[in-house]
């Protein structure tokens, strides 16, 4: 019965040129990993340790692949059908919702494989390498197509509750990147501890399939410390994916009927209007009330930029007030383990974890919040009518950033207190604390920069989305893939060369990190990210600029 | 803008993309206070000669100039000329219509206080005030337009530009939609209004522009063009009873015998014969003393006037040199119709 939907889910995106351009990159993408760490040595491996490397490559690039593509297809699939009116007609046919769904799930899901088989000759290649089994490369299989498949599941389940086709990327790239990146967070911080919070931990951790993924390939996590436990992540991350993607697959599929088009528009209550007691009321819970009649917008603030915070979801004052108090107990929190952990742990170590989470916030987030920056606007038709004001478009540009950089900022300082109690238990790491803020800050910027710049390229948000993550994560995380291959295929200077590309790695060698600690990157990753910024800056002015010029 | 100065006057505009060429040599002139319909069918050149108007597309050739101004040289004094509403809305979610008009008043520069009270106004205007605290995305879409018509008013510019301002309307709303852009002409602003809904601009437009395939195929007002496209009228005699219509239809058609391509229709359920010939009021005046003479009643004699439909309808089936293009039907509508 989904057969029609599966082919048109399947067949509509295969026949497009994109589809053909983006089998033929992530072709040659993958033999291009399984080229980097190629043997060049006629010298015989015995124990195959020089083919697994190749094998970690790979597979890391594949996990990589499917974190970023997946998400994309079913995040949009639902919430798309239900703006051009698609869904309305599909729901109204014979079709059982349970069809619609795993007919839509079917064909995003075969899409996904038809893209892993991009992969099989550079699998072949590393097969034939030895060192790894046929068994090896069915697990790494098997296990992307369960991540695919739940990611899918969740794409799905946030398009069913999302309005718009940018909000439901983002949402789900959040969930994704929570999924796979926070999970291993707390794991980090009480790792070799023993008690119901360690396991907690050691539970969280195996919902991302990151750690799933090292494991399959024998390694450690990243800033792991001591013996590292077995605890047979991989199998236990299979079994959270199976009852995660089928708890979400019900989830979707009760929510696929009438229900979901009758929804009520909201009236637009106005406190103004409201009683006495209501108005103080809502006064004391918001203190800025989102529902009170606004002023108007004055003078000297960009108009661009406050409907940049209007429109935004989550943008209105009282959730910014909102995310400066989550982030200050974060920060506290976060205060709290540095100086906690620095009896276990040394303080290097510690930084090495907050760079991390950071970098991957500034991953999440950044692209989330720019990428969309034109490309809604131009979707929308919104930009005609941004065009026929005189608002010039430097100005244009300038509330549009604005508007990303106060969030940003607010997740820096938000950190900031971790930082401070870490040069407090040692002194002599305030140089580095404060090239790694640096670090941090130009990272904030070259990743709005390039997500906008590249963004303002689409006409869709959600492409425009993809390609800001897949680009800010090729800066950020391929001179990592490098640096896993240090010294050994590619040496020291190779890696450093590579490394000085990437601003997270930086901050990493900044605070001395333990396999970073021989790296000299600082001033010239400096230099470099802030060339590239002003190279997006640059770029994103003229589009901008001819953007707003007559056609 | 001084009286002088046509509101809109534009000069062999011409628009090319590679090899098509989406308008060719448009040139037409509008004087202020008046109400400019251009209509077309799809991919005629309608949207792409309002971008050019408004400057958010370059002229391949020609000029526009509005009130004077070059639209494509001074597109900065020209937005604060124009206002301009396309034919899709350009909704931001999460924002009051309170919200969006302060913003596209900010944009264009009101100060705060003046805007308050213009944003009052033009809610006044378009009868919207009591949407003011409606969230835009929650408007249905015929408040949406009205919005939007609220939204170009803001800056008081002198020249208004709606592309498909009735699409998807419902009647009641369509009638609103009317009176309020008669309501705006009346003030002194000069309209440029494109739409597929001719009946309702045939009410309110004095003057009228037709292209196809990018080039104007008549222009001027609804009498003129129906003038010029042809010289056959349609004339509906009705007799007291059917018994009347063969005898009647006899003289009719001996009548116009010297005309070879005159049409004479029977419609014996109505009592009714058409005639549609290129013969004068005075002629027609002469079959009238026939019928008469023959001893056959008259109940009704009248011309059926022509409408937008009908003219828009010859325009379309005539081939470039302005003659009828064959197999095409009539561009009479069928009698059951016109009823």
């Amino acid at each position: 019965m989904n057969q029609a939907i599966i082919s048109r889910e399947l067949a509509s995106f295969l026949r497009t040129r994109r589809a053909v351009l983006l089998q033929v990159a992530l072709a040659i993408l993958f033999a291009t990993l399984v080229l980097l760490r190629w043997p060049t040595h006629a010298r015989i491996d015995r124990f195959g340790e020089r083919s697994r490397e190749v094998y970690r490559t790979f597979g890391f690039g594949l996990l990589a692949v499917v974190i970023l593509i997946s998400p994309v297809f079913p995040a949009t699939s639902l919430v798309r059908e239900r703006i051009q009116g698609t869904l309305a007609l599909l729901l109204a046919s014979p079709m059982r919702s349970w069809a619609i769904y795993f007919g839509k799930t079917l064909g995003i899901l075969g899409l996904i494989l038809v893209l892993l088989t991009m992969s099989l000759p550079a699998a072949a290649a590393c097969l034939a390498m030895g060192g790894i089994s046929p068994g090896d490369l069915l697990a790494l299989y098997g296990l992307l197509i369960l991540v695919a498949a739940e990611f899918t599941a969740l794409g799905m389940l946030v398009s069913s509750y999302a309005k718009s086709i940018d909000s439901a990327v983002r949402i789900t790239y959040g969930l994704v990147f929570a999924l796979a990146l926070l999970t291993l967070g707390p794991h980090q911080f009480l790792q070799g501890g023993t008690g119901l919070v360690s396991d907690a931990a050691e539970y969280i951790r195996c919902a991302s399939p990151i750690a799933a993924c090292m494991e399959l390939f024998g390694q450690q996590d990243v800033s792991g410390q001591g013996l590292m436990a077995a605890t047979d992540i991989a199998k236990r991350h299979a079994v959270f994916a199976v009852f995660a993607t089928l708890l979400m697959a019900i989830w979707t599929i009760t929510r696929l009927n009438h229900r979901l088009l009758d929804r009520a528009k909201s009236a637009g209550t106005i406190t103004n209007e409201l009683g006495l007691l209501s108005r103080v009321f809502r006064r004391l819970m918001f203190l800025v009330d989102p529902q009170r009649r606004k002023p108007g917008i004055p003078w000297f603030v960009n108009p661009v930029m406050v409907k940049e915070f209007r429109t935004r979801r989550f943008g209105r004052s009282h959730w910014l007030m909102r995310m400066v108090s989550i982030c200050v107990i974060v920060s506290l929190m976060l205060a709290c383990f540095t100086a906690i952990g620095s009896t276990d742990w040394n303080v290097e170590t510690i930084g090495g974890i907050l760079v991390v989470l950071q970098m991957g916030l500034v991953i999440l987030i950044s692209p989330s919040l720019s990428a969309g920056l034109i490309s809604i606007e131009r979707e929308s038709g919104g930009w005609d009518l941004l065009r026929m004001t005189p608002v010039s478009s430097l100005r244009i540009l300038s509330g549009k950033l604005a508007s990303v950089v106060w969030p940003l900022s607010l997740i820096l300082l938000a950190t900031l207190p971790g930082y401070f109690v870490m040069i407090y238990v040692k002194p002599g790491t305030q140089q580095s604390m404060i090239r790694v803020l640096i670090c941090l800050a130009l990272t904030l910027l070259f990743g709005m920069l390039l997500s906008t710049c590249i963004g303002s390229f689409f006409r869709r948000t959600a492409t425009a989305t993809v390609a800001a993550y897949s680009l800010l994560l090729t800066f950020i995380a391929v001179p990592m893939l490098v640096w896993v291959g240090r010294d050994a295929p590619f040496s020291h200077s190779t890696v450093e060369s590579s490394l000085t590309l990437s601003p997270a790695a930086a901050a990493l060698s900044a605070i001395r990190v333990r396999g970073f600690e021989n790296y000299e990157l600082i001033p010239l990753n400096w230099w470099i990210v802030g060339g590239l910024s002003a190279v997006f800056f640059l770029g994103l002015l003229i589009q901008t600029w001819r953007l707003t010029k007559p056609d | 803008m001084s009286n002088q100065t046509p509101a809109l006057a534009v000069d062999r505009l011409t628009k090319r993309y590679g090899d098509f060429t989406a308008l060719d040599s448009l040139s037409i002139t509008i004087e202020r206070g008046r109400i400019l319909g251009l209509i077309g069918p799809n991919g005629s050149g309608k949207t792409t000669t309002i971008k050019m108007l408004v400057g958010l597309a370059r002229p391949t050739e020609g000029t526009a100039h509005i009130a004077g101004i070059d639209c494509s040289r001074d597109s900065r004094k020209i937005k604060r000329m124009v206002g301009y509403m396309p034919d899709s809305f350009g909704a931001y979610d999460n924002m009051r219509v309170d919200e969006y008009l302060d913003f596209f008043g900010a944009a264009f520069g009101i100060g705060r206080r003046k805007r308050v009270k213009r944003i009052d106004e033009v809610l006044e205007t378009t009868n919207s005030t009591y949407m003011r605290d409606r969230y835009v995305e929650s408007l249905s879409h015929g408040m949406q337009q009205r919005i939007g018509i609220a939204r170009t008013l803001l800056h008081d510019p002198d020249v208004l530009i709606f592309d498909e301002p009735a699409n998807g309307l419902d009647p009641q709303a369509r009638i609103e939609m009317r009176k309020l852009l008669l309501q705006l002409a009346a003030s002194g602003k000069t309209l440029l209004v494109t739409s597929h809904i001719l009946p309702e601009l045939s009410r309110i437009c004095d003057q009228v522009a037709i292209l196809l395939n990018g080039k104007l195929r008549a222009f001027g007002s609804l009498p003129e063009i129906m003038k010029s496209i042809t010289q056959k009228r349609t004339f509906e005699i009705q007799f007291p009873s059917k018994d009347a219509i063969p005898a009647a239809a006899k003289i009719g058609r001996d009548f116009a015998s010297d005309e070879a391509d005159a049409e004479l229709s029977e419609s014996p359920a109505e009592a009714i014969i058409r005639l549609r010939t290129a013969k004068s009021d005075s002629e027609m005046g002469e079959l009238l003393r026939q019928l008469i003479t023959a001893g056959i009643a008259v109940n009704q004699f009248r011309e059926l006037q022509a409408d937008l439909e009908d003219a828009f309808l010859s325009i379309t089936q005539m081939d470039e040199n302005g003659t009828q293009v064959a197999g095409t039907p009539s561009t009479e509508k069928p009698v059951e119709a016109t009823r």
